[in-house]
């Protein structure tokens, strides 16, 4: 009976340690930090007058959270989440697609999963990506701006 | 040439306002303020309820997405399935539940819908948003346990929106009425110890989340370990040695989310006196390990 539980005991460890091995700390984005970087995009459109849709995306390019501001065109909602999109499962903004199609690689537009329009920006925290936000409704830069502004509230959110 | 110039004007008004009466009409849009406000009083009541998660999408009246949210822990497909709900809901101007319902009755040919409508979605879970009697838009909810459940938070997000039509939007909710306990109530709640405010089944409701404890202890307690309340102690009478955190010994259960326990190893020991104010964070056990009676204390459970 107590070798029977030594073994099991052992086969704990055993079972812990290769699972240590085989897993891989990841830092998620949650729902109020979702909130949060959206809040800050919202903010700047607002003080702008700009009507856009703001977009929130995990790691895996899932939708998380989605504002349309009032009388931003609806088209936006599609076009905001695929930017995000981009930007979080490429781990780059997504304007650097658009800029490689606008200087002839054209290839760039068969990219899978990705649309190459200025306006996605990658969430970071601690160097790693673990989101993306994508503004869609007004000009390419202006979209990529408010992004920015949202993106930049997760540098509050590493660890100190 | 001013007199023509007015006569063209008053002809141009004139046809602007017959045209006005028959071409176009006047609608009620929903705002993005006003989706919020629905999706809050949803997140509230799929706190309430122990929800393991949920997507919850608010949609105007074209179908159209307006905001959306994915709590923390629901499966990522959630997302869309609530946006087909929502989408479905809202341009159909029923519940989605009446798609499921036809379809499990036999009239299958009804998920071809889907071919021409984008993301067409005929499972239970989305409400439509009505204001003044009309539909603004609606509301999809997957990833609750069950589609009942997910139907269940959807037709409380559906009534906030009616709430805020009837009380002027306060937070989703309709204004709750002011609680006064006057002073003899009180002192009579501390001298047996009882619950102020809460003490039923709603007391943990989405916009009252909280208890009042008028406190009283002549002996020392058990240790006591909330999942969900927090509670702001301040103490008025006597005095006690409290214990906070620790491993508890011989842990049970004797409420959901409440857990009892006679003692516990380690732990931070305080004692405190009238005028000490404590909050121990849900899922710290705390102990009212020694008392010096009469020891009174006034607590706020937050949720």
């Amino acid at each position: 009976m107590i070798r029977s539980m030594m073994l099991a005991a052992m086969t704990m460890v055993l079972v812990v340690g290769v699972a240590n091995a085989q897993l891989i700390e990841k830092t998620a984005l949650t729902l109020d930090g979702a909130k949060k970087i959206a809040a800050a995009a919202e903010a700047k459109a607002k003080a702008e007058g700009a009507r856009v849709v703001i977009a929130v995306v995990d790691d895996s390019g899932n939708l998380l959270l989605l504002e349309r501001l009032d009388d931003t065109q609806v088209a936006s909602v599609n076009v905001g989440i695929d930017k995000a999109r981009t930007a979080a499962i490429y781990r780059r903004p997504s304007k650097v697609f658009e800029d490689q199609v606008k200087n002839g690689r054209v290839s760039a537009l068969a990219l899978h999963g990705a649309v190459a329009l200025q306006g996605g920006v990658p969430i970071t925290v601690n160097g790693k990506v673990i989101g993306a936000i994508g503004v869609s409704g007004e000009t390419p830069q202006q979209d990529e701006d408010i992004a920015v502004a949202g993106a930049a509230v997760a540098a509050s959110f590493a660890k100190q | 040439m001013k007199q023509i110039l007015s006569t063209i004007s008053m002809v141009t008004l004139l046809l602007a306002s017959t045209s006005y009466a028959g071409s176009v009409s006047d609608k009620q849009g929903l705002t993005l303020d006003g989706a919020k406000k629905v999706i809050a009083a949803t997140v509230a009541e799929a706190k309430r309820v122990n929800a393991p998660g949920g997507s919850i999408a608010v949609v105007d009246d074209g179908g159209n997405l307006l905001a959306l949210e994915r709590l923390d822990g629901s499966f990522a497909a959630s997302a869309n399935i609530s946006i087909g709900k929502a989408r479905t809901s809202a341009l159909f101007k029923k519940p989605t539940k009446v798609f499921e319902d036809v379809i499990k009755g036999g009239r299958t040919s009804m998920v071809t819908l889907g071919g021409d409508l984008q993301n067409f979605t005929p499972l239970q879970g989305g409400i439509p948003l009505e204001w003044e009697g009309k539909v603004v838009g609606a509301i999809g909810v997957s990833g609750a346990a069950s589609a009942q459940q997910d139907e269940e938070l959807a037709i409380v997000g559906a009534k906030a929106l009616d709430s805020m039509e009837m009380a002027g939007m306060v937070n989703g909710h309709s204004p709750l009425p002011v609680t006064y306990i006057e002073n003899q109530k009180v002192a009579a709640s501390f001298a047996k110890g009882a619950v102020l405010v809460g003490e039923d089944e709603n007391m943990m409701h989405a916009s009252h989340n909280y208890m009042v404890h008028a406190s009283h202890r002549d002996k020392p307690g058990v240790v006591e370990i909330h999942e969900f309340d927090t509670d702001i102690v301040y103490v008025l009478k006597g005095s006690a040695q409290l214990i906070t955190g620790g491993t508890p010994v011989g842990t049970k259960t004797i409420a959901p989310h409440e857990f009892r326990a006679p003692t516990v190893t380690g732990g931070e020991t305080r004692t405190l006196v009238p005028g000490d104010v404590v909050i121990i964070p849900n899922g710290v056990p705390h102990w009212f390990k020694e008392v010096e009676a009469p020891f009174d204390y006034y607590v706020v459970k937050v949720r």
